[in-house]
């Protein structure tokens, strides 16, 4: 275990093992979260998401490890001063307060007097779009409007950590992007480190300048969200992001033969498992495998297409103009440069580039965060 | 037909009404027109009938108006110590039951069943067994007195009316315990919480966060208690002094004392009673103004039953 030492700014869990109730849920998991950076952590339900937002804002206490936070140790401190805030799945406003007494309770426990705190709450309110329900009772608003009452009372406290969980679960689907646009615009305004959960891989895409994939207890691959979705480290951070095309055989001569036809595969000759996204897959006459579609299924964007023929099973998304017959027998290309090349587990590089990816460091993060669609 | 390609920037709250709730809340005096309906109906008549009463000071109950009965409640000192007796044993119960209830009810919350079901234990139990076997043990020559040869203050038939407030103490506090532990569920661990991670203490969570939520269902279930022991009369029968009596004894007794106009006193006695009671309940719905629409009917209704029931017995 590591301790004593200064830790780097931002947020670091090091080897944390939570086990609410007696059941360990956090099996030493390690996250490092540079300063004034937006991460995700998305995964399955029960795979500890909100165990580890508990454990960070001190609702649950670990029993191993340690929690860092801008070098000051977190994992001792009581709760209520961490001055880490957190925007929960449920708003969990006080229903006896107005929205703008809601939104100022946190400085109201600092001691701020009423007209200062007041005065706070209503710039808070007026940055979130609810300016006009200053004098409201919380049990009149919609789910998006107390989503975001509990966004302005978490900010109001200038916290040094920002913990969403699950923050758009609560808000009706039309809503959701507006609060995601408020949510980035805030965070990036403020620059404040703020660590977000989910378990939908597309919202943790567009939230996070990176992303975490926590499994069974245990940061898996944290990166980009274009790494994880395009560069998984594993089958299974692989297939938790969609990729469900997975080739496994020895690459001889640069290709992969399979019973079906054959590949051009990425890097050396030996035992591999290759990777393509279900829409970089391609319908092509002359491709080198011959496949039947077993099934069809309209999505909106596209066609999704169970590919099947000689024991292989692909997944392809093709527009619905160009979309096969079920039945049809159809010519398949995996475009060598989308084939993604899991590192072998088993490797020495495997394992460093995973605990690389597992704790990203400051200069890991890019200068400029990707774009919102 | 256009199609608009420019997407709104974030538009302001006043535009967010289409995802509430289809449903909107009806008008207060809606919701409350059953509750409010069958009071009236049920617990009006019989103030109504008390009121006739305490107004025809007859055996038959006709004849002209007449406040002779009222003159001689209102003339008579012992009527005046039995009112005063009565409010005091029935805050002093009410208030003891309260406090106490809040302490056990926070020690409580997080316990497992088995230590909520004991404390609720004496809620079944009538009151004049609890009163019968308070009598047993504490009284002259009870079973406390042989074990200890003598009590260091009378807790039977006091002056003072302890033992009635033990007896009450006794019953009333798991009542309220199990009012407020339904209270403190898990939406008030979940808002505690909400308030520990934004920088509130232990102590401003109770003050801020706890209290606020139990503050109504404590002054529903202390205004069901006030009104209860403003009402009942087993309890200081069984336990309570010879003098002063208390309200309801006082009216219990008056049918026996002046066979014309005994049910007149009787009932004009047990109006003041329930005027006292809708003083408590005023002040119970002031103490948890956040739900007072729902406290004010069900408040009346309880205060207004000891009336109607005591006032049948009194006649009968």
């Amino acid at each position: 275990m590591i301790s004593g030492e200064p830790a780097p700014a931002g947020l670091v869990c090091r080897d944390l093992v939570v086990a609410p109730g007696g059941r360990v849920v956090l099996r030493r998991l390690a996250l490092q979260i540079p300063a004034g950076t937006r991460t995700v952590v998305v995964g399955p339900s029960g795979a500890g998401k909100t165990t580890l937002l508990r454990a960070i804002a001190g609702l649950e206490r670990p029993l191993e490890g340690e929690i860092w936070l801008r070098g000051r140790r977190l994992d001792t401190v009581a709760a209520h001063r961490r001055r880490v805030a957190v925007v929960f799945q449920e708003p969990r406003l006080l229903p006896h307060l107005d929205v703008v007494d809601n939104v100022a309770f946190g400085l109201r426990a600092a001691g701020v007097p009423r007209p200062a705190r007041r005065a706070q709450a209503l710039a808070l309110l007026d940055e979130v779009g609810l300016a006009g329900l200053a004098g409201r009772r919380v049990d009149g608003l919609s789910g998006g409007e107390q989503q975001r009452v509990a966004l302005a009372r978490a900010l109001c406290v200038k916290p040094d950590l920002l913990l969403l969980d699950e923050p758009l679960a609560s808000v009706d689907p039309n809503r959701r992007e507006g609060l995601r646009h408020l949510l980035v615009e805030l965070q990036q305004a403020r620059a404040l480190t703020t660590l977000l959960i989910t378990h939908d891989q597309s919202e943790a895409a567009q939230l996070g300048e990176r992303v975490a994939l926590l499994l069974e207890g245990t940061i898996v691959q944290h990166d980009t969200p274009r790494a994880l979705f395009e560069r998984p480290a594993s089958a299974a951070v692989a297939r938790f992001f969609g990729t469900r095309n997975l080739l496994r055989g020895q690459v001889r001569g640069g290709r992969l033969p399979l019973d079906a036809g054959w590949i051009d595969a990425p890097g050396p000759d030996g035992e591999a498992t290759l990777a393509i996204r279900p829409e970089r897959v391609r319908l092509d006459p002359d491709g080198p495998l011959r496949l039947r579609v077993v099934a069809a299924s309209y999505a909106g964007t596209h066609v999704r297409l169970d590919l099947h023929g000689h024991g292989l099973t692909l997944e392809a998304h093709v527009p619905p103009a160009a979309a096969p017959r079920v039945g049809e027998l159809v010519g398949v290309t995996l475009p060598r440069a989308d084939l993604w090349r899991l590192p072998d587990p088993g490797s020495q590089a495997a394992e460093r580039d995973l605990a690389e990816r597992s704790t990203a460091g400051p200069a890991d993060v890019p200068a400029e965060p990707a774009p919102l669609p | 037909m256009t199609i608009p390609t420019k997407r709104p920037r974030l538009p302001p709250a006043a535009l967010h009404r289409s995802d509430r709730p289809a449903v909107r809340r009806l008008p207060i005096a809606v919701m409350l027109a059953p509750a409010v309906i069958a009071l009236v109906l049920l617990f009006g008549g019989g103030l109504a009938g008390a009121v006739r009463q305490s107004l025809h000071p007859t055996i038959d109950g006709a004849g002209p108006l007449d406040l002779s009965a009222w003159t001689a409640v209102l003339g008579d000192p012992t009527f005046a110590d039995a009112l005063w007796f009565s409010l005091r044993t029935a805050l002093a119960a009410t208030g003891l039951s309260a406090a106490a209830a809040v302490a056990i009810a926070v020690a409580l919350r997080r316990q497992a069943a088995l230590p909520r079901f004991l404390v609720a234990l004496p809620v079944p139990v009538p009151h004049l067994l609890v009163a019968t076997v308070a009598v047993a043990w504490l009284g002259p020559g009870g079973l406390a007195e042989r074990a200890l040869g003598a009590l260091p203050i009378q807790l039977v038939r006091d002056r003072a009316g302890l033992g009635i407030v033990l007896v009450y103490l006794y019953k009333e506090t798991p009542f309220l315990v199990l009012l407020l532990l339904a209270s403190m569920g898990a939406e008030l661990t979940r808002r505690e919480e909400a308030a520990a991670v934004l920088g509130a203490t232990g102590w401003q969570r109770l003050r801020w966060v706890v209290w606020p939520t139990i503050r109504a269902p404590l002054a529903t279930g202390s205004l069901i208690v006030a009104a209860f022991v403003l009402g009942a009369f087993e309890v200081p029968m069984a336990v309570g002094p010879s003098y002063p009596p208390t309200l309801a004894t006082y009216a219990a007794e008056q049918p026996q004392l002046d066979l014309v106009a005994g049910q007149a006193k009787a009932a004009a006695a047990l109006l003041v009673a329930a005027a006292a009671s809708i003083a408590l309940a005023a002040a119970a719905v002031r103490l948890s103004r956040d739900r007072a629409p729902c406290l004010s009917v069900a408040g009346l209704a309880l205060c207004l039953r000891p009336v109607g029931l005591s006032t049948v017995g009194a006649g009968a």
